[in-house]
């Protein structure tokens, strides 16, 4: 089996494709279109601005592929992996997401009476909402790494697998069919994390 | 259910071996670099910090190697630190496995140094770490590990750094470092309450208190600390349970 994790050229992949390694994967770092051929499940990790990612996407020939992919293979989604999903974002205005969630990323709210640091950086409790395969063996409220300024809060009940507490409620996991994709970051989450990387290893759909 | 106030032990490496100095001076060998970051992980740090303290052009293949080894068995965020010049100094470092990089004297010497790497790699992995002092008014920055005193004040350069992209601050008190005194909690305060960004920070943690203090007086949102953890002084769970009994939020 191999796992592709995309390298859309500006984002850190290494910390991704050591902790797939660690497991066991073999993986493919994918960079051109041609890549694409012969994986079986695709991993989108991303750093940065949605704006710019998105641009990178398009300029290297990456967004069809992907798309395509993203139909077709079990999917994780790590960070801005996550945000891509969505149909657009207030960090990057005109920038036309992948529009798998119809909804849309947003800023942190700001409070008068308490002052919260963005990014929203470091470990948080992400509380399960519904069950889910890459849940498996894990527990509800276990800490995992965030490090991001913007988020989803309002995507509809069936997608929300998770929710996440940083000044307001906020949408720590999303899932739909072959898709999961998580706003921590897993590879950087100790045994938890690493555990949830199995079960995307483990997960037949 | 909050972001948790995160324990960073730090490892001062020298030579590919954990080395450790007073006042920034009088340096002593204290152990192999992936080994403690090993057990450290095991004990609950909530990331790993490692400077490259000697830094030199010749050295650099070897502290490579000892990023890329503690990378490949340590999966929690890892922090490197020392000698980074340039952008492709930067990549090269978060190609060998690590996640941020923490940038000190370069800063000062070529500010657009972080504005540049914040860019072409996010602020996410860009921690700007500053020395400094009390100088009777308000505290000086030093660069080249603490040698050199500069025009800047620690406030106003704290500032400057978080508009250039650096994602974190970590902030080391000279006037504490070694002392086991506690943290320079007036500083940190200072610097934390006129930041957006969080601030770490470091020098002075002699006692489990001290580290609390850090968080509850110095409003640090992470605590680091060197020799204490190293020397099994005290454990990264006992702080721990002294923060919760605080109120305060940590990953157990």
């Amino acid at each position: 089996m191999k796992i592709g994790v995309i390298d859309y050229g500006a984002s850190n992949i290494f910390s991704v494709d050591r902790a797939l390694k660690s497991l066991g994967a073999s993986t493919k770092i994918i960079k051109t279109p041609k890549d694409f051929e012969k994986i079986d499940k695709l991993v989108f990790p991303g750093q940065g601005s949605m704006g710019a990612c998105l641009k990178k996407l398009s300029d290297n020939d990456l967004r069809d592929p992907l798309i395509n992919a993203i139909e077709n293979l079990p999917f994780l989604g790590i960070c801005l992996g996550l945000q891509i999903l969505f149909s657009e974002s207030e960090e990057s205005q005109g920038a036309k997401g992948l529009g798998i969630f119809k909804e849309r990323i947003c800023k942190f709210s700001e409070f008068k009476d308490k002052k919260i640091k963005i990014p929203h950086m470091g470990w948080n409790q992400v509380e399960f909402i519904q069950n889910h395969f890459l849940w498996n063996d894990l527990e509800s409220n276990n800490n995992f790494y965030f490090v991001h300024s913007f988020v989803s809060k309002n995507i509809s009940e069936n997608d929300a697998f998770s929710k996440t507490f940083h000044g307001e409620f906020f949408d720590s996991a999303v899932a739909k069919d072959n898709i999961f994709a998580t706003q921590f970051h897993p590879e950087k989450s100790g045994k938890p994390g690493l555990k949830l990387l199995q079960n995307f290893l483990d997960w037949n759909i | 259910m909050s972001v948790t106030i995160r324990i960073i032990p730090c490892l001062d490496v020298r030579g590919g071996r954990v080395v450790k100095g007073i006042n920034f001076e009088d340096i002593v060998d204290a152990g192999d670099p992936a080994e403690a970051a090993q057990r450290y992980d095991e004990e609950g740090a909530d990331e790993i910090c490692m400077l490259d303290i000697d830094a030199s052009y010749e050295a650099r293949s070897t502290t490579l190697e000892t990023v890329e080894k503690i990378a490949n068995q340590v999966f929690i965020p890892f922090t490197v630190g020392g000698g980074i010049k340039t952008v492709n100094d930067v990549e090269v470092l978060l190609k060998s496995g690590a996640d941020k990089v923490s940038i000190n004297t370069s800063a000062i010497i070529n500010p657009n140094l972080i504005k540049e790497a914040s860019k072409e790699f996010g602020s996410q992995c860009i921690v700007v770490a500053i020395d400094a002092k009390f100088n009777g008014e308000n505290w000086s920055v030093y660069t080249h590990g603490g040698k050199n005193k500069t025009d800047l004040d620690a406030l106003s350069w704290s500032k400057e750094v978080e508009q250039l992209g650096a994602g974190e601050i970590l902030m080391t008190s000279m006037d504490k470092d070694g002392t086991k005194s506690g943290f320079d909690n007036n500083l940190n305060s200072s610097l934390a309450e006129n930041l957006n960004i969080p601030l770490i920070a470091s020098g002075g943690a002699g006692s489990i208190n001290h580290l609390v203090d850090a968080v509850k007086l110095g409003k640090a949102d992470a605590v680091l600390a060197a020799s204490i953890f190293h020397y099994k002084e005290i454990t990264i769970s006992k702080v721990k349970d002294s923060l919760k009994n605080e109120g305060l939020s940590v990953r157990l």
